[in-house]
């Protein structure tokens, strides 16, 4: 069976980021587009690394070095987690993949074992670049035995791991519950938002760590911090103590319940996932359609029907888009009910509620724009784009217009809420209103701009464009810098009038999608 | 109705596809496009429906030019890929509707030859189901009632009787006929050679991306079968 698993994994890494092809292609740009990628790559390594690197040796010259490991190893674990829930279940029980490998003679746990995997590695990876350069910060301003390095070695190989279950055990209770109903995808869509919300609403619960906390004396913020994360994740605790305090039981117990708890996942996993799959592939046909009367549309109109059905029929495409306009809601929300010191804790930035709230809104939804990966998932049905009578502009106003419809009923379901919890004058009511407006329509456009230049129209998988595309990344980046620069002016500018910024941050906007739509006539 | 003049195709990596390829489809010709695999057909078919770019030539559709006015072209062309990856996501009849939007077909206009078209292809019944649930040749009988709808004046295909049941490319060959007949024309792939001797008016024959035969199929072939020929000039043009 290990064999087995090898060559599953091998040939689904072989499809993950395009290495194989990148390998053996001879188009030079290809190679050009993965060279700026990984330039784009080695330089987010460097800000994480530095980021981490710093905080470390913040903590360290503060007394609470012995935080270190365990702050890393629950950064790690819900970075994981997050990263990897909205992917497990599209990759564990994809379809496409599911037809092929079935037919061949393996077992349904090696499947399932490769599938896991494909996905452990990339994010072992991620936690190794989290880990990593905190290890070394404490390392060598503590320097600590050799154990240290041993179990931060088994830290940053499996604590992955239990994040990825629990993910996992999420990704099949939602594909199971999916594949009995008849809308499946709409289900899913459904079930996987609900879970986002409800853990959004319970991590507000848990609160972040406010600035009296931090002002206080270190013995102090060291009891609340382990408080805090023993609440939150003890195995992170376990593997801090095997690091610092060199505890081999705390170890053990960590490797124990992280593979324990996987073994246990695959064994009932194994028993229902056939069963899960055919179920999620089954499509219902009727055979007995009757011709109804057909209404002509215009080409506008039937471009954007026939792109909210494809935007619909996919399920880690919505969950992965859509989360930013719930995450908007959930903000809303909480400053209907809640103050703004206790949202700044859940965000980690005091202050940036109330100098920048209108940047927040709209910035969020617009954090990975649908239109970031419209281009790349057609797919293999994109001859129909270029060989039908549409211009580029039609496509380009379809999709930028699907995106800004989608994003609309979240818009205004959240304007409501923080016009009532506001009650702000006119001035500050029209940011309010139009700033995220603004953003919308730039984030559409924008992502459809990037994914325009960085198509990826070649893939086995729809995790693979949503997910790990240049465009995507690209797309999200280019959006956090139009919003961390205006906050950044907000926050650090004594006395700057928030309304010029707002203004300012209109203006570009606004120019920067007119420009865009430029480069689209007489093309 | 198509036109194409030395028309040079390079993909990035060198590999010439087509090289210098020059013909012409008149209204009511049904022509047929024969080679081995790997010869520049597919490559060619793209570069007329508009895929493709290309470095050299010219190709003209209804006398406009595809790099100047593609809409325009595309509009009174319709094109059938060898295989028929089309939306999953949308039901039959979403997607032959969808198709008679963008091309403007009134909606009594479409109703009638839909329902035609289908029932003939026998696929009327399962026009409300998803594509995903269709068979390959369920999806080639769709893509041809669509390519059908807007009566176009140049029919594309590639590979066209790749999956279809017997019944169906009969069905397929007497379409062609009658479009051809009310004044279209049509350009098509195929490596069945006997289909393309009984079916075509004129054949062009290309081996490693240049014509090496082209013309009416009764000359062309004169006394002797069309695989007899294709042999000939393939052979000879690798031999040189």
């Amino acid at each position: 069976m290990m064999r087995q698993i090898r060559l599953l994994t091998k040939i689904s890494l072989y499809g993950m980021f395009g290495l194989n092809e990148l390998r053996f292609t001879k188009d030079t740009r290809k190679r050009v587009k993965a060279g700026f990628m990984a330039v784009l790559w080695l330089l987010l390594i460097v800000m994480l690394a530095g980021y981490v690197g710093l905080m470390s040796f913040g903590l360290v010259s503060m007394g609470m070095g012995q935080f270190v490991p365990a702050i890393l190893g629950m950064a790690v674990s819900l970075l994981v987690f997050f990263f990897t829930v909205f992917k497990a279940g599209p990759v564990l029980f994809d379809r496409k993949v599911y037809e092929k490998q079935i037919a061949m003679p393996v077992t349904v746990r090696a499947v399932i074992v490769s599938r896991f995997l494909s996905m452990y590695i990339t994010d072992m990876l991620l936690g190794l670049l989290v880990l990593l350069p905190g290890m070394v910060v404490y390392g060598v301003m503590v320097r600590p035995g050799l154990f240290f390095w041993g179990a931060g070695l088994a830290a940053g190989i499996f604590l992955p791991l239990l994040p990825m279950t629990a993910a996992s055990v999420v990704g099949a209770l939602i594909a199971g519950i999916a594949s009995r109903w008849r809308h499946k995808n709409l289900a899913a869509i459904l079930l996987t938002l609900a879970f986002i919300c409800f853990i959004m609403v319970g991590s507000m619960g848990m609160g972040g760590m406010d600035e009296s906390q931090l002002n206080a004396v270190a013995e102090q913020v060291s009891a609340v911090l382990e408080a805090q994360i023993r609440n939150v994740y003890p195995p992170a605790v376990w593997v801090a103590d095997a690091m610092v305090f060199g505890d081999i039981g705390k170890l053990v117990l960590f490797l124990g319940v992280s593979l324990g708890s996987f073994l246990l996942f695959l064994e009932i996993l194994q028993h229902f996932y056939v069963n899960i799959c055919t179920l999620l592939s089954a499509r219902e046909a009727r055979g007995n359609y009757r011709m109804k009367a057909l209404q002509a549309k215009s080409l506008l109109g039937t471009m954007v029907e026939r792109e909210l059905r494809h935007y619909f029929s996919s399920t880690v495409y919505v969950v992965n888009t859509l989360a930013g306009e719930v995450l908007m809601v959930l903000m809303a929300v909480a400053i209907l009910v809640l103050d703004f010191q206790t949202i700044e804790q859940n965000i980690g930035i005091p202050g940036v509620v109330g100098k920048a709230l209108p940047i927040l809104l709209g910035c969020i939804p617009m954090m990975m724009p649908m239109t970031a990966c419209s281009i790349s998932l057609e797919g293999k049905q994109w001859w129909m784009m270029q060989t039908l009578p549409v211009t580029r502009r039609d496509m380009v106003r379809s999709k930028v217009a699907v995106n800004v419809l989608v994003a609309l009923p979240f818009y205004l379901v959240s304007e409501v809420l923080v016009l009532i919890a506001l009650r702000p004058g006119w001035a500050d009511a029209v940011c309010l209103l139009a700033v995220p407006a603004v953003y919308i329509v730039f984030g559409a456009r924008l992502g459809l701009a990037v994914n325009e230049l960085l198509p990826l129209m070649e893939w086995e998988s729809e995790v693979r464009v949503v997910k790990q595309s240049a465009s995507s990344m690209v797309s999200m980046l280019a959006i956090m810098v139009t919003a961390v620069v205006p906050i950044m002016i907000l926050m650090t500018v004594p006395g700057i009038s928030s309304y010029l910024v707002y203004g300012v941050l209109t203006a570009v906007l606004v120019l920067g999608t007119w420009g865009m739509n430029l480069g689209n006539k007489g093309r | 109705m198509l036109e194409i003049k030395n028309l040079t195709k390079t993909y990035k990596g060198g590999k010439t596809a087509v090289d210098n390829l020059s013909l012409t489809v008149r209204a009511g010709d049904i022509y047929g496009f024969i080679g081995h695999n790997g010869a520049g057909k597919t490559t060619t078919i793209k570069a007329v429906v508009g895929i493709h770019e290309y470095e050299k030539g010219e190709i003209r559709v209804d006398g406009k030019d595809v790099r100047t006015q593609p809409l325009a072209c595309k509009k009174v062309c319709a094109y059938i890929p060898d295989n028929p990856d089309i939306y999953e996501y949308l039901t039959g009849i979403q997607y032959l509707n969808f198709i008679a939007d963008i091309y403007q077909v009134p909606g009594k206009v479409r109703e009638e030859r839909i329902r035609r078209e289908a029932e003939e292809f026998g696929i009327f019944p399962v026009l409300g189901d998803l594509v995903s649930t269709y068979s390959h040749g369920m999806r080639q009988k769709l893509v041809l009632i669509g390519a059908l709808l807007h009566e176009p004046k140049l029919l594309i295909l590639d590979e066209p009787f790749v999956g279809l049941d017997p019944e169906a490319a009969l069905i397929l060959k007497g379409k062609m006929h009658a479009l051809c007949e009310r004044g279209s024309a049509i350009f098509f792939s195929t490596h069945v050679l006997e289909v393309a001797e009984k079916l075509c008016n004129r054949i062009a024959v290309i081996s490693a991306g240049k014509l090496v035969a082209e013309g009416a199929t009764k000359e062309l072939t004169g006394d002797k079968s069309l695989e007899d020929v294709f042999m000939e000039v393939t052979h000879h043009d690798e031999a040189d």
